[in-house]
Formats: structure tokens, sequence, C-alpha cells
């Protein structure tokens, strides 16, 4: 009894970065189901809706390990969201392949800068982070242009609002399933005029 | 059910039903202050990530995490508040990563990136392996100038016969390459070294340094910070 309680807490918190593993399924399943389930907030594209909502993200053209990783999440209870919690009850591991594969194919679209005021200085955050308190580079793991990596997802372009909602969900402890709790430590370190900025630098991102 | 079984289940309750999980916080381990200490003890992490063979491809994905920082070539900031990387020996890459990790180097900062709950120990050993393939960028950030005979004197009688003519260091013995640091990093090591803060330090250093003035430190760390680039470290 005591053996598979250890194992479950051990494989909870240790991944190796690059054991990502590649996503196997029918991107066309997926585009029937966003068709009855996703398409109300993401669009069918992933696009998400007009006018954009902080609660509905950007899909398209994310790592599809990055889309199944929250899909599991959502249905495991480690990101907690109760509107995705009853979207995610009646899917299954197959059915969160296929749409993690369906969005990935689709093209992201250029996100709308409201504020272009902040991009100077969201722009030397993202590229140079803040040295002073420790907080890395956006860059580094999401890459200069926010395509991401199997590892770390693609942001360019998401909703400014979204993104800010998430930086303060990470540095509340709210959102947790981040590896490592690497974007909570850093977002710890970050100003609410820095999450601003920031968030306004991404979506202005291609 | 035996009394283990009961710990083990309240504590993955515990887990289980704490609201958010939060960060681990930097272990603090015995360093130079305890009166055992063995600047070059190895732990049982560090012992195997020496005995094993780092790959670099997946050193270079597993560094993605680090590049925030570090930049993307290992050059760090001129400022000091990163040091250089690229080239440096395997093993003391291992070796003060080890530290950072198990807390015999109080670094605050880059733990939350580089503890054992987000990097495992093969990556540690991919990362060094990776780090060390990588040419010495030789723009590294430089000292007034205005004191480097001195400087180069210091050097000569005290810093030598470890770090080298050329600041090559020594892979075996721990010694890191110097050649090609950040003069405001140099800086910042020696007095931490000197005032026992980096309590990993190696005490026959902090003897030799313990005699120097900030003005010392400062002419030594100019001149080793010009001395002609490396253009590889030795292995």
């Amino acid at each position: 009894m005591i053996r598979p309680i250890l194992f479950i807490l051990a494989l909870s918190s240790i991944g190796t970065a690059y054991a990502a593993i590649p996503v196997k399924g029918d991107a066309k399943k997926g585009a029937a189901i966003a068709k009855l389930v996703c398409i109300a907030c993401h669009g069918a594209d992933g696009n998400g809706i007009t006018p954009p909502n902080p609660d509905y993200p950007k899909l398209a053209g994310k790592q599809p390990e990055y889309l199944l990783k929250q899909l599991k999440d959502f249905k495991a209870g480690k990101r907690k969201n109760d509107i995705m919690a009853g979207m995610v009850a009646n899917l299954s591991p197959d059915d969160m392949a296929n749409l993690s594969l369906h969005f990935a194919a689709q093209k992201s679209t250029p996100g709308a800068v409201k504020n272009p005021e902040l991009l100077e200085f969201g722009k030397k955050f993202y590229t140079e982070g803040n040295p002073d308190q420790g907080v890395p580079a956006c860059a580094g793991c999401h890459l200069p242009d926010g395509s991401g990596t199997t590892v770390y997802p693609h942001i360019a372009g998401q909703y400014s609002s979204y993104v800010y909602q998430q930086l303060k969900r990470f540095s509340s402890g709210e959102r947790d399933n981040d590896r490592g709790l690497v974007m909570q430590s850093l977002s710890l370190r970050m100003t609410d005029q820095e999450m601003k900025a920031v968030s306004e630098y991404i979506t202005s991102l291609k | 059910m035996n009394k283990a079984f009961l710990i083990s289940l309240s504590l993955s309750l515990a887990v289980l039903s704490s609201a958010h999980a939060a960060p681990p916080k930097q272990p603090k381990a015995p360093g130079i202050e305890s009166p055992d200490y063995a600047w070059d003890a190895q732990s049982a992490e560090e012992a195997q990530l020496l005995k094993m063979k780092g790959d670099v491809e997946n050193g270079k994905i597993a560094y993605q995490g680090c590049q925030g920082c570090h930049k993307p070539d290992a050059s760090g900031l001129s400022d000091g508040t990163y040091p250089q990387l690229a080239g440096q020996h395997t093993t003391v890459l291992i070796k003060q990563m080890s530290d950072v990790r198990e807390g015999r180097r109080d670094n605050p900062k880059m733990f939350p990136f580089a503890g054992k709950h987000v990097v495992d120990t093969q990556e540690v050993a991919d990362i060094a392996a990776y780090l060390n393939s990588l040419p010495l960028p030789g723009n590294n950030d430089k000292g007034p100038g205005n004191d480097l005979a001195r400087g180069k004197a210091l050097y000569q009688k005290d810093c030598v016969s470890c770090h080298g003519e050329r600041g090559e260091g020594n892979a075996g013995k721990f010694y890191p390459v110097t050649n090609g640091q950040h003069y405001r990093y140099m800086v910042r090591q020696i007095v931490s070294i000197r005032d026992g803060s980096r309590r990993n330090a190696n005490p026959k250093m902090v003897k030799v340094v313990k005699r120097y003035s900030t003005s010392d430190i400062g002419a030594v760390a100019d001149f080793m910070s010009r001395i002609s680039p490396l253009k590889k470290a030795d292995k």
C-alpha cells in the first residue's frame, strides 16, 4: 500500500524537460469535437471570440504537447477551472489528443495591442527579464518570437488580458500546474506594471 | 496497517488538501562555517554526476530553462549579475550546480530554476556537457584598467598556481576557468569568498584573499578580466 502512494507523489513532482512525448491522434476528429464543444468560447479555429475574453484564450498554433497537458490537468483537477472541468469531463484521452492536434494545426491570428505605450518596456522585460529581482527573460524559454518549444508553450499573439490574468494566477498560486512551479517563482518577483507591459508585448508578437 | 503507512498517507493527504503548491525554498547545508567542512567533499548526487556522461544535444534543450538569465550564448550579464559559463569545466559546473541544489552555495535567485524539483540529475549532467562545449565568447566586462601592474603582481604571487597562467583553471581540482569572466562578477565573488558569505569556498583561497583590501580585489580581478582570451578551455 505504501509504494503506490509514494510512486504517485514522485511522478507528480518530477519531469524531464526533453521527455515531451509526441501527441498521436487525428486532427480531423478533433475538428469535429471542436465544432460541438469548444467553438462558443475558443472559436472553431482556436482563435477565440470577439470581443476577447480573458477567460477564453487563443489555442491556435500552440504546441499539441502543451494543449494536451492542459486538457489532462483540467480533467485531473491539477489546473482548476470550473468551466473547463465541465467541458473535459466527457472527453476521452483520444478526444483530448485529437483536439490538441486540431488546435495546434490552426494558424494563430495576430493580437490586437491596446496600450502601445507599454510595448517598449514590455519588450525590454520580455528580452532581458529583471536581473535585480532574478526574473529570467521570457525569451529564454518562450523564445524571442514567442513561438515556444515542446516544453514551453507558444504565446505570441495571445490576448494580453489572458496573459495578464494567468501571470496573476501564477503569482497567487491559483494556477500551479507549471513545471517545477517555475512560472509561479518568477511571477512572484514581478510587479503589476511588468505584468501589464509584458502581456501587451506578448500580444504584439507574431 | 503499519506506522510508516499511516505517516505516508497523512503526508500525501496533506499535500493533496493544501490549497496551492508553493515553490520549494533553497535548503541550507553546512558550509565553510562548520568545523568539519571539506570544500570538495562530494554529495551522493555530485559523485554520481561526476561519473555520468552528459549529452550535449539534450543539454542544449535543458539549457533553455537557464538562458533567460545566462543568455543563449551563456555569456551571462556584463554587470556581473550572472556569470559567463561558456567553456567552463564540466566538473566546476557540476560542483557549483550541486552546491546550489543542495544549499552549500546560497543562491535564492537561481534555486527556483535549478533545484531538484525542476532539473533532474541527468539534465544537470547534460547542461554541464553543453556549456563545456560552447566557445568562450571573449567579450567579457573589464575593469577600469588603472591598476594593472599591481593586479598582475598579485595574480602571479597568489593566484597563478591554481588558476593558471591564462586563467584556465584545473578541471580535476574543480578550479574554474576565470579567463573571460566578467570583472564585476569576479569582484563580487572574491569579496563574498573573503567575507565568508560564499559558503562553498575553498579555505585555501579564503586564506589568501583575507589579506586583500577591496582595491586589491579590484586590481587582481581587472588583470584577470584582461588576460588574452582562451578559445576553448581544456577538458
